[in-house]
């Protein structure tokens, strides 16, 4: 087979969290672009059934269900639903994650209730996914896992406790995802996006335009998709347990005086 | 949106040295189904690298792709500066630069001549600068490239009597991510592909270790070189200019594990 059609993914069914809007969404056009049919899950319903019309515009059928991966029950019946319509789940794609600015506080002044809030949907949530999906995929005879990470959760920033402790846990939750269902034919894979400010103006001033980014610009958000199709296809068979950063450069250098530097001073930032 | 045309390689053309040893010629071939023309080039002149280098070549031109054989010596800067001016001169251009140079070495450290250390680190690292540097010239004037340099788990992790190999593919990584840096405004990306254990890599061509390997691998098997080369078409793609000073591991899952 030539190496192209390795990353057609005709017949599959991938479930995307976090697909209302953003890079969940992009990645949801993505892997329907490349075959597969699509359930988008996210709290918004009104937002993801308008990725599931730009699905079906591509001529792939989509489930939008709505879906709070912090309840386990809701995560549950969101795979039942893409069982019942589906029969099956190949891809999973764990996008869904982020951060409330209540959140960004020395540790001193973190609550129980942040504490868990920030862990739980950062991390947690992927594992309510996981735990639905790995049945299905077994019985199958395999399937892909795609958690989404972060810059983040390999080094640090400044008063993002939650944020960085979870997306940290979801890296090595993958490795181990990795090496328990090897055998089962499931591999588990890390995306590490960069910036992507896609539709927000205030994520671009607050990151000064990309300026320090290596390659001089933030992501677009139509480069996510093929690393998401690569990851999601037959081409990336033998791969498991690792991650991809998409980020320009920037972890290659990092702080040290990269002529790139400084990113941005240690006060103020977050 | 995305088209899956943003993974072809048609137009494109590519320059593989090393694609005398698995993972080069499989590499060389993955980007010659992508649409690429492949010029392909050993990593030191013997009789087996060049009768490998011809059965790359062959495969390569049964895929309607242009492009062309060329024995070298690695180390010699003007054999690599010829190879890559015979390539833009006979492909056109330069788009992607594949460094699958391997001279495979282990040998207790004490053992080990400062001749030898040299030959492995000139053979396994140098011959990488060189090459870079000499790709360099037509990547910065059409201000757009992709570098990938091959290495193995051994780039990463430590290994009995690897001493020589493993700091000359230490090296290897490091440089990526420094010369991936230096050139990330002039459109050039450097990123590396660092292979599992993978069938017909010499150091592990002992069956016993290969039987003792395979039960340590989360995959239960070693990887067979396509398996390492698909990667090199998405990184070499129009895809993947966001993605540069990175080392893409497929390795079976065995970096996951304890």
């Amino acid at each position: 087979m030539n190496v192209l059609e390795k990353l057609r993914l005709d017949g599959k069914v991938a479930i995307m969290t976090g697909a209302g809007r953003g890079l969940g969404r992009e990645m949801a056009l993505a892997l329907a672009e490349a075959g597969a049919d699509m359930v988008a899950a996210a709290r918004t319903q009104a937002q993801i059934e308008e990725t599931a019309t730009q699905v079906r515009a591509i001529g792939r059928r989509c489930l939008a269900v709505q879906t709070d991966i912090i309840n386990s029950a809701s995560v549950n019946a969101m795979v039942e639903a893409t069982i019942a319509e589906f029969g099956r789940v190949d891809i999973l794609v764990n996008n869904a994650g982020g951060a409330s600015s209540g959140w960004n506080k020395p540790v001193e002044a973190i609550t129980d209730e942040q504490w868990r809030a920030g862990i739980d949907v950062n991390v947690t949530g992927a594992f309510y996914c996981c735990r639905a999906v790995l049945p299905q995929m077994i019985r199958q005879g395999g399937g892909k896992i795609i958690n989404v990470t972060s810059g983040v959760g390999v080094r640090a920033m400044r008063y993002n406790f939650m944020y960085a402790t979870a997306k940290a846990g979801l890296i090595n939750f993958t490795r181990a995802l990795a090496l328990n269902y090897a055998d089962k034919n499931i591999q588990a894979t890390l995306i590490l996006p960069g910036i992507f400010p896609h539709d927000d103006p205030m994520m671009l001033q607050f990151w000064q335009g990309g300026k320090f980014i290596p390659v001089g610009r933030p992501g677009k958000d139509e480069e996510l998709g093929p690393l998401c199709v690569f990851l999601a296809s037959d081409l990336s068979h033998y791969m498991n347990g690792e991650l991809v950063a998409l980020e320009g450069g920037g972890l290659a250098g990092g702080q040290v005086p990269t002529g790139f530097a400084p990113v941005l001073p240690l006060e103020g930032v977050g | 949106m995305m088209s899956l045309e943003v993974f072809s390689l048609q137009d494109k053309t590519a320059l593989v040295i090393g694609a005398s040893n698995p993972i080069g010629r499989a590499v060389a071939v993955a980007l010659a189904e992508a649409g690429a023309d492949v010029a392909v080039a050993t990593t030191l002149p013997s009789k087996r690298e060049e009768e490998t280098l011809q059965a790359c070549f062959a495969e390569i031109r049964a895929l309607q792709r242009q492009g062309f054989t060329q024995k070298i010596d690695t180390t010699s800067e003007e054999e690599v500066s010829s190879l890559v001016q015979r390539t833009v001169a006979e492909l056109g251009r330069l788009d992607i630069l594949v460094n699958a140079h391997d001279l495979p070495f282990a040998k207790p450290l004490s053992d080990v001549a400062l001749a030898e250390w040299r030959r492995v680190l000139d053979v396994n690292l140098t011959g990488v600068y060189l090459a870079c540097r000499a790709a360099g010239g037509p990547m910065l004037s059409q201000a757009k490239g992709r570098i990938l340099n091959m290495v193995t788990l051994l780039g990463e992790r430590g290994m009995v009597n690897g001493s020589a190999y493993c700091a000359a593919q230490a090296g290897v990584l490091n440089l990526t991510r420094a010369l991936a840096l230096e050139w990330a405004r002039q459109g050039i990306t450097v990123n590396a592909i660092g292979a599992g254990w993978t069938e017909g890599m010499e150091l592990i061509a002992d069956p016993a270790l290969t039987q003792q390997l395979t039960r340590y691998l989360p995959h239960r098997r070693l990887a067979q070189p396509q398996e390492i080369a698909g990667a090199a078409v998405y990184l070499a793609s129009d895809a993947a200019g966001f993605l540069t000073g990175q080392v893409v591991w497929i390795d079976g899952g065995v970096r996951s594990r304890l």
